[in-house]
């Protein structure tokens, strides 16, 4: 009966010992405590307290300010541990605004792994320290970035006209007299957000006209309208993150826009990428995937190889340089936009939703790398890839010159049913006015100037049925049987042959179209005889007949 | 009028009261004294409202470790661990969708020692399952339901199943994905009778599923509705349910006659060695246990001297206790070696693959892979039904109060093991290698899957067999035993499988290391 006795002796001095050894490792093995401890305010050594940072309106709690205690409110001057260090100066103080609406990971957790994220749970990893510009996003969207052509013009002509001389930008710059204060002009960091003065050049000449000697007479030459529009573009995207904007500008040469949509625009092949900053690493298979588990090396091998990493993928691999690849990375990690109360609703994301701004800019060059250069390549070249339809080269000076308005016109805005080339007037896809200027971009891709079509888009007149025979001997080794398309593209597509006149249809069967398999049939070539104007119009007339079929 | 002067000194009365008064408080408090002899030890135990539940005198039997290995305690004190650190719990609680997992979140993370008492609070609840089932075996091995025992065994019964409603309601509150599909696949099963209504073509005129579902959920999906009902379930009605029926139970252990034990029990205890032990009687016996032929039927005490048995105070208490403490051991070790599982906030959009319900129901859940009702709701019917007729179906006595006792004995339950473990590793090998009749057959009518499916044919084969076992050894207990170990290998294999090799789509996998990467 005695071991009754001991069992219950020696069991409660184990739930003891091991309830203390708890109670020890809780208070004082800490990782938090033991860096609170050796840390040192201004009056000595600091409360040893969990922090935290606590926003409702922004719903963080954050305790990242645990362990890194001096970027706590009024706690900047803590020193005394390898991670007491104060933020750098922000704008948006992270005493107020916390830790985790920039940087992500998990503020609730008091533990390294845990509140960086590095955890099997946590769908929502720190961003990486070379890409926090990314976390910007969650709040923010730049408006208005031209693709990376023009985005690269326009940086270069603010260094190249030496503005840098008296104005700061991104902590650059202004440093014309030190000796005096430096600046001159005022810091242009963030001249997008908070818009500037649209009368600056008369002001600056004015001035410098004024001025007797100094900066004004010595520092400042007109520009030139050309190089003003440049600057106009630069100074529109100035945001104080020049790394997420010119991310941006290659994630809008790239096309994606084409087939995913941000933020409601664009095309609807592939996923909606409003959220794709968001991607949980524990739900995509890593594989494939060279280097760490981290979903900035998955979108990097996903943008090189698209089906090697998502089985399936339908998309076409970027054709972009490792820089570039790594800026489109960049900025699909910033793609992470969260709904927001309307005290913190910052002014860029009311222009974008209220106001209806773009994100993107409004010339022909962006708007096509933005949602065309994608299939059709960024020269418009087109382009052909294994496993995938071909896309046409819409660069193509033979169809430029041919192609009437209204077949540009109708193609952009309805698409091509049946196929990938998507219908773009729309709610969620681009305006009337854009579209205008995007079909006057692809007008001038080829250098030619469009041939003027002084006759009706109905003139054709030939024979139906000896236009199908020679169809059928002729084109549908390439077209397919009834203009179904083959090799080379269908013919019996609704929109094309409403919108194409007579004569773009003949003139592009006899001249042919340079740079394609489609030779000019007025021409004998080794493998056929060349067949007469009259029985191209009747081949013509044959594909009428397709119109009346549907 | 000047004051007589007071014949004592109150003023040292009241300093000799003022230490007297611990004494006293402790001399009312117990009222008999220090239980220092037999009589005293005795009113110690009647005379204390939580005690009295207690015989006063214990045999010895009853305190030897083979007899119970103090299962039924350990249940006991894993519920009042759970009861403890669950109130402690619903301190930070908040039973809404997202500030649920928050809650979890700021419990493990922020709170004083609340990772630790969640932890516990978890493998109390894991403990207590795993206790409730062996505690359940025990009294079956030992024909511990035979009479007068039998609404005990019922009782018993049901407190398996709230321990396991308990444990499932906790399952949904933290609000992670784990809970949420989880629960999901819980409700589908609630809704399995459908897949019989259906057939029938009844579904829009009666459909007790869709009913089943709707009253658990409170709603069409899992969501807040659900989370309120799980929380009040799992909080308040659950465990008064458990607390009336733990009352019945220990209430019934003491009117049926204590432990049980073999007839020859204090035979057998004569020929061991004895133990020291307290003095049977102090004081001049009274007789006074004659008191207790009130009691009907073949107690402990009725018609006996108090030989061979002990004073409940201090030895019954000690074992108690000491049970108590190993339980209470057991949590805090795994809980300081083992966090409770918090996954990814729950997300409706996102299913998991596999999503798995808690250890215990993926037995029922590797059979409700073919068929929804009978696996989670047909079987486990007729395995209840069963369990609870055994005691009246068992009529016999021969060893009772012995391991594995009656016709039969260990021989039996060996070759029962083998036999229960064998069929369903075979069967599950043949429907894993060459499928089933979904697989051969895509059209076939479900109904046909229903009625025949590894998890019917297993019953049937546990049936055939058990009748097999009355016939050889012309006993019921011999069938019974036959089944019952059948029942616990099934229960067994069909649990291991589902929880280490069923991965996405409840594919069989060696390893989850062999799970396709998405």
């Amino acid at each position: 009966m005695k071991r009754n006795k001991y069992l219950l002796l020696g069991s409660s001095l184990a739930v003891f010992l091991l309830l203390a050894g708890a109670a020890v490792e809780e208070n004082y093995f800490k990782e938090w405590r033991r860096i609170q401890a050796a840390g040192r305010g201004d009056e000595g050594p600091i409360t040893v307290q969990l922090r935290q940072v606590v926003n409702t309106n922004l719903g963080v709690a954050d305790r990242c300010v645990s362990c890194h205690v001096s970027m706590g409110p009024g706690e900047q001057s803590v020193r005394g541990a390898a991670v007491l260090v104060p933020h750098k100066a922000v704008v948006h103080d992270p005493a107020e605004y916390g830790c985790t609406v920039c940087h992500g990971g998990q503020g609730q957790a008091t533990e390294k792994a845990d509140a960086h994220g590095d955890v099997h749970f946590w769908p929502e990893p720190m961003l990486h320290k070379e890409m926090s510009y990314a976390g910007c996003g969650t709040c923010h969207v730049a408006l208005h970035v031209p693709e990376q052509e023009q985005m690269r013009a326009a940086t270069l002509a603010f260094e190249r006209l030496d503005c840098y001389a008296c104005h700061r930008l991104d902590g650059k710059g202004g440093t014309l007299r030190p000796d005096q204060g430096g600046m001159e002009g005022p810091d242009l960091s963030r001249a997008g957000m908070n818009r500037y003065d649209a009368e600056w050049h008369a002001k600056h000449e004015a001035k410098a006209g004024a001025a007797a000697s100094g900066a004004w007479k010595t520092a400042f030459q007109p520009v030139s309208a050309e190089d003003q529009a440049l600057l106009a573009v630069f100074l529109g995207t100035r945001v104080a993150a020049p790394k997420l904007v010119a991310a941006k500008s290659v994630f809008l040469s790239a096309g994606c826009l084409g087939c995913h949509k941000v933020s409601g625009v664009g095309g609807d092949d592939g996923p909606d990428l409003s959220s794709a900053g968001f991607k949980d690493p524990g739900q995509v298979s890593f594989e494939h995937v060279p280097g760490k588990g981290e979903m900035r090396n998955w979108m990097a091998e996903h943008f090189r190889a698209p089906a090697s990493v998502v089985v399936g993928s339908q998309m076409p691999p970027a054709p972009l340089a490792e820089a570039e690849i790594e800026q489109l990375t960049f900025f699909t990690l910033s793609l992470r936009r969260k709904e927001l109360r309307d005290v913190y609703l910052p002014k860029d994301r009311i222009r974008a939703a209220k106001f209806r701004e773009r994100e993107f800019a409004a010339d022909g060059q962006t708007l096509f790398g933005a949602f065309c250069a994608g299939c059709h390549g960024q020269d418009g070249l087109g382009r052909r890839l294994p496993g995938l339809v071909s896309f046409p080269s819409i660069a193509n000076p033979d169809f430029l010159a041919l192609a009437p308005e209204a077949l540009l016109k109708a193609t952009m805005e309805r698409g091509r049913p049946g196929r990938r080339m998507p219908g773009w007037l729309r709610d969620d896809g681009l305006r009337p006015e854009e579209l205008k200027t995007l079909a006057a971009y692809v007008r001038s891709l080829a250098g030619v100037t469009a041939e003027t079509d002084t006759r009706p888009a109905r003139w054709v007149a030939g024979d139906a049925a000896q236009g199908k025979r020679i169809f059928e001997s002729t084109c549908s080794g390439c077209h397919g049987k009834q203009g179904k398309g083959g090799e080379g593209p269908a013919l019996n597509n609704k929109v094309l042959l409403e919108s194409a006149t007579d004569t773009y249809l003949v003139e592009t069967v006899s001249r042919g179209r340079r740079g394609t398999a489609m030779a000019g049939f007025l021409e004998p070539s080794p493998v056929r005889p060349a067949l007469a104007r009259a029985d191209i119009e009747s081949a013509v007339a044959y594909l009428r007949t397709f119109e009346g079929g549907k | 009028m000047t004051p007589a002067v007071p014949e004592k000194d109150a003023l040292r009365e009241f300093a000799d009261n003022l230490k007297a008064a611990p004494r006293r408080v402790l001399e009312t408090a117990f009222r008999s004294g220090p239980p220092t002899t037999d009589r005293t030890r005795s009113t110690f135990v009647f005379g204390n409202v939580f005690l009295h539940l207690h015989a006063v005198r214990t045999h010895r039997w009853s305190l030897k470790w083979s007899t119970t290995m103090g299962l039924g305690i350990m249940s006991v004190s894993a519920f009042l661990i759970t009861l403890v650190t669950g109130v402690l719990l619903m301190f930070y609680y908040k039973p809404y969708p997202e500030a649920a997992y928050q809650s979890i979140k700021d419990i493990h993370f922020v709170v004083p020692t609340g990772r630790l008492i969640r932890n516990i609070h978890r493998w109390a609840a894991n403990l207590m399952v795993v206790a409730v089932i062996l505690h359940m075996a025990r009294a079956f091995y030992t024909a511990a339901y035979r009479r007068p025992r039998e609404y005990n065994w019922l009782i018993g019964m049901g407190l398996l199943v709230v321990t396991l409603g308990l444990s499932f309601t906790g399952y949904l509150l933290p609000w992670d994905q784990l809970a949420y599909w989880a629960i999901t696949i819980g409700a589908n099963i609630a809704q399995s009778p459908r897949e019989v209504t259906d057939a029938l073509g009844i579904t829009n005129y009666f459909d007790p599923g869709g009913l089943q579902r709707l009253i658990l959920l409170g709603s069409d999906q899992v969501g807040a509705e659900a989370l309120i009902r799980f929380y009040l379930l799992h909080v308040m009605l659950l465990p008064l349910a458990l607390a009336a029926l733990m009352g019945v139970h220990f209430w019934r252990i003491r009117k049926d006659g204590g432990m049980v034990r073999p007839a020859d029990a204090d035979e057998q205890l004569a020929r061991q060695r004895h133990e020291e032990t307290y003095p049977v009687f102090t004081e001049a016996p009274a007789k006074t246990y004659h008191l207790a032929a009130i009691v009907r039927g073949r107690t402990a005490n009725v018609g006996r001297g108090p030989e061979n048995t002990v004073p409940s105070m201090p030895h019954l208490f000690y074992a108690e206790l000491g049970v108590m403490m190993v339980t209470l051991l057991a949590c805090v070790a795994m809980s300081l070696v083992s966090d409770a599982p918090l996954k990814e906030l729950a997300n409706p959009s996102v299913p998991e693959n596999p999503a798995k319900a808690p250890w215990y129901f993926l037995g029922l859940q590797e059979m409700v892979a073919f068929s929804a009702f009978m696996g989670g709701i047909g079987i486990p019917s007729v395995v209840l039904i069963g369990l609870g007729l055994i005691p009246y179906l068992d009529r016999e006595t021969e060893g009772t109060g012995k391991w594995f006792g009656g016709p039969g004995g260990w021989p039996l339950v060996r070759l029962s093991a083998v036999f229960g473990l064998c069929v369903p590793i075979l069967l599950e090998s043949f429907a894993i290698r060459f499928g089933w009749l979904r697989e051969w057959f895509p059209n076939i009518p479900q109904p046909i899957v229903t009625a025949i499916n590894p998890g019917t044919l297993l019953t049937l084969v546990y049936a055939m067999y058990s009748l097999w076992c009355i016939k050889r050894y012309g006993s019921v207990r011999a069938g019974a035993l036959g089944l019952f170990t059948c029942f616990l290998g099934g229960f067994l294999v069909l649990t291991i499988i589902g929880t280490y090799f069923r991965g996405p789509n409840w594919v069989f996998y060696w390893s989850p290391a062999d799970w396709p990467k998405h």
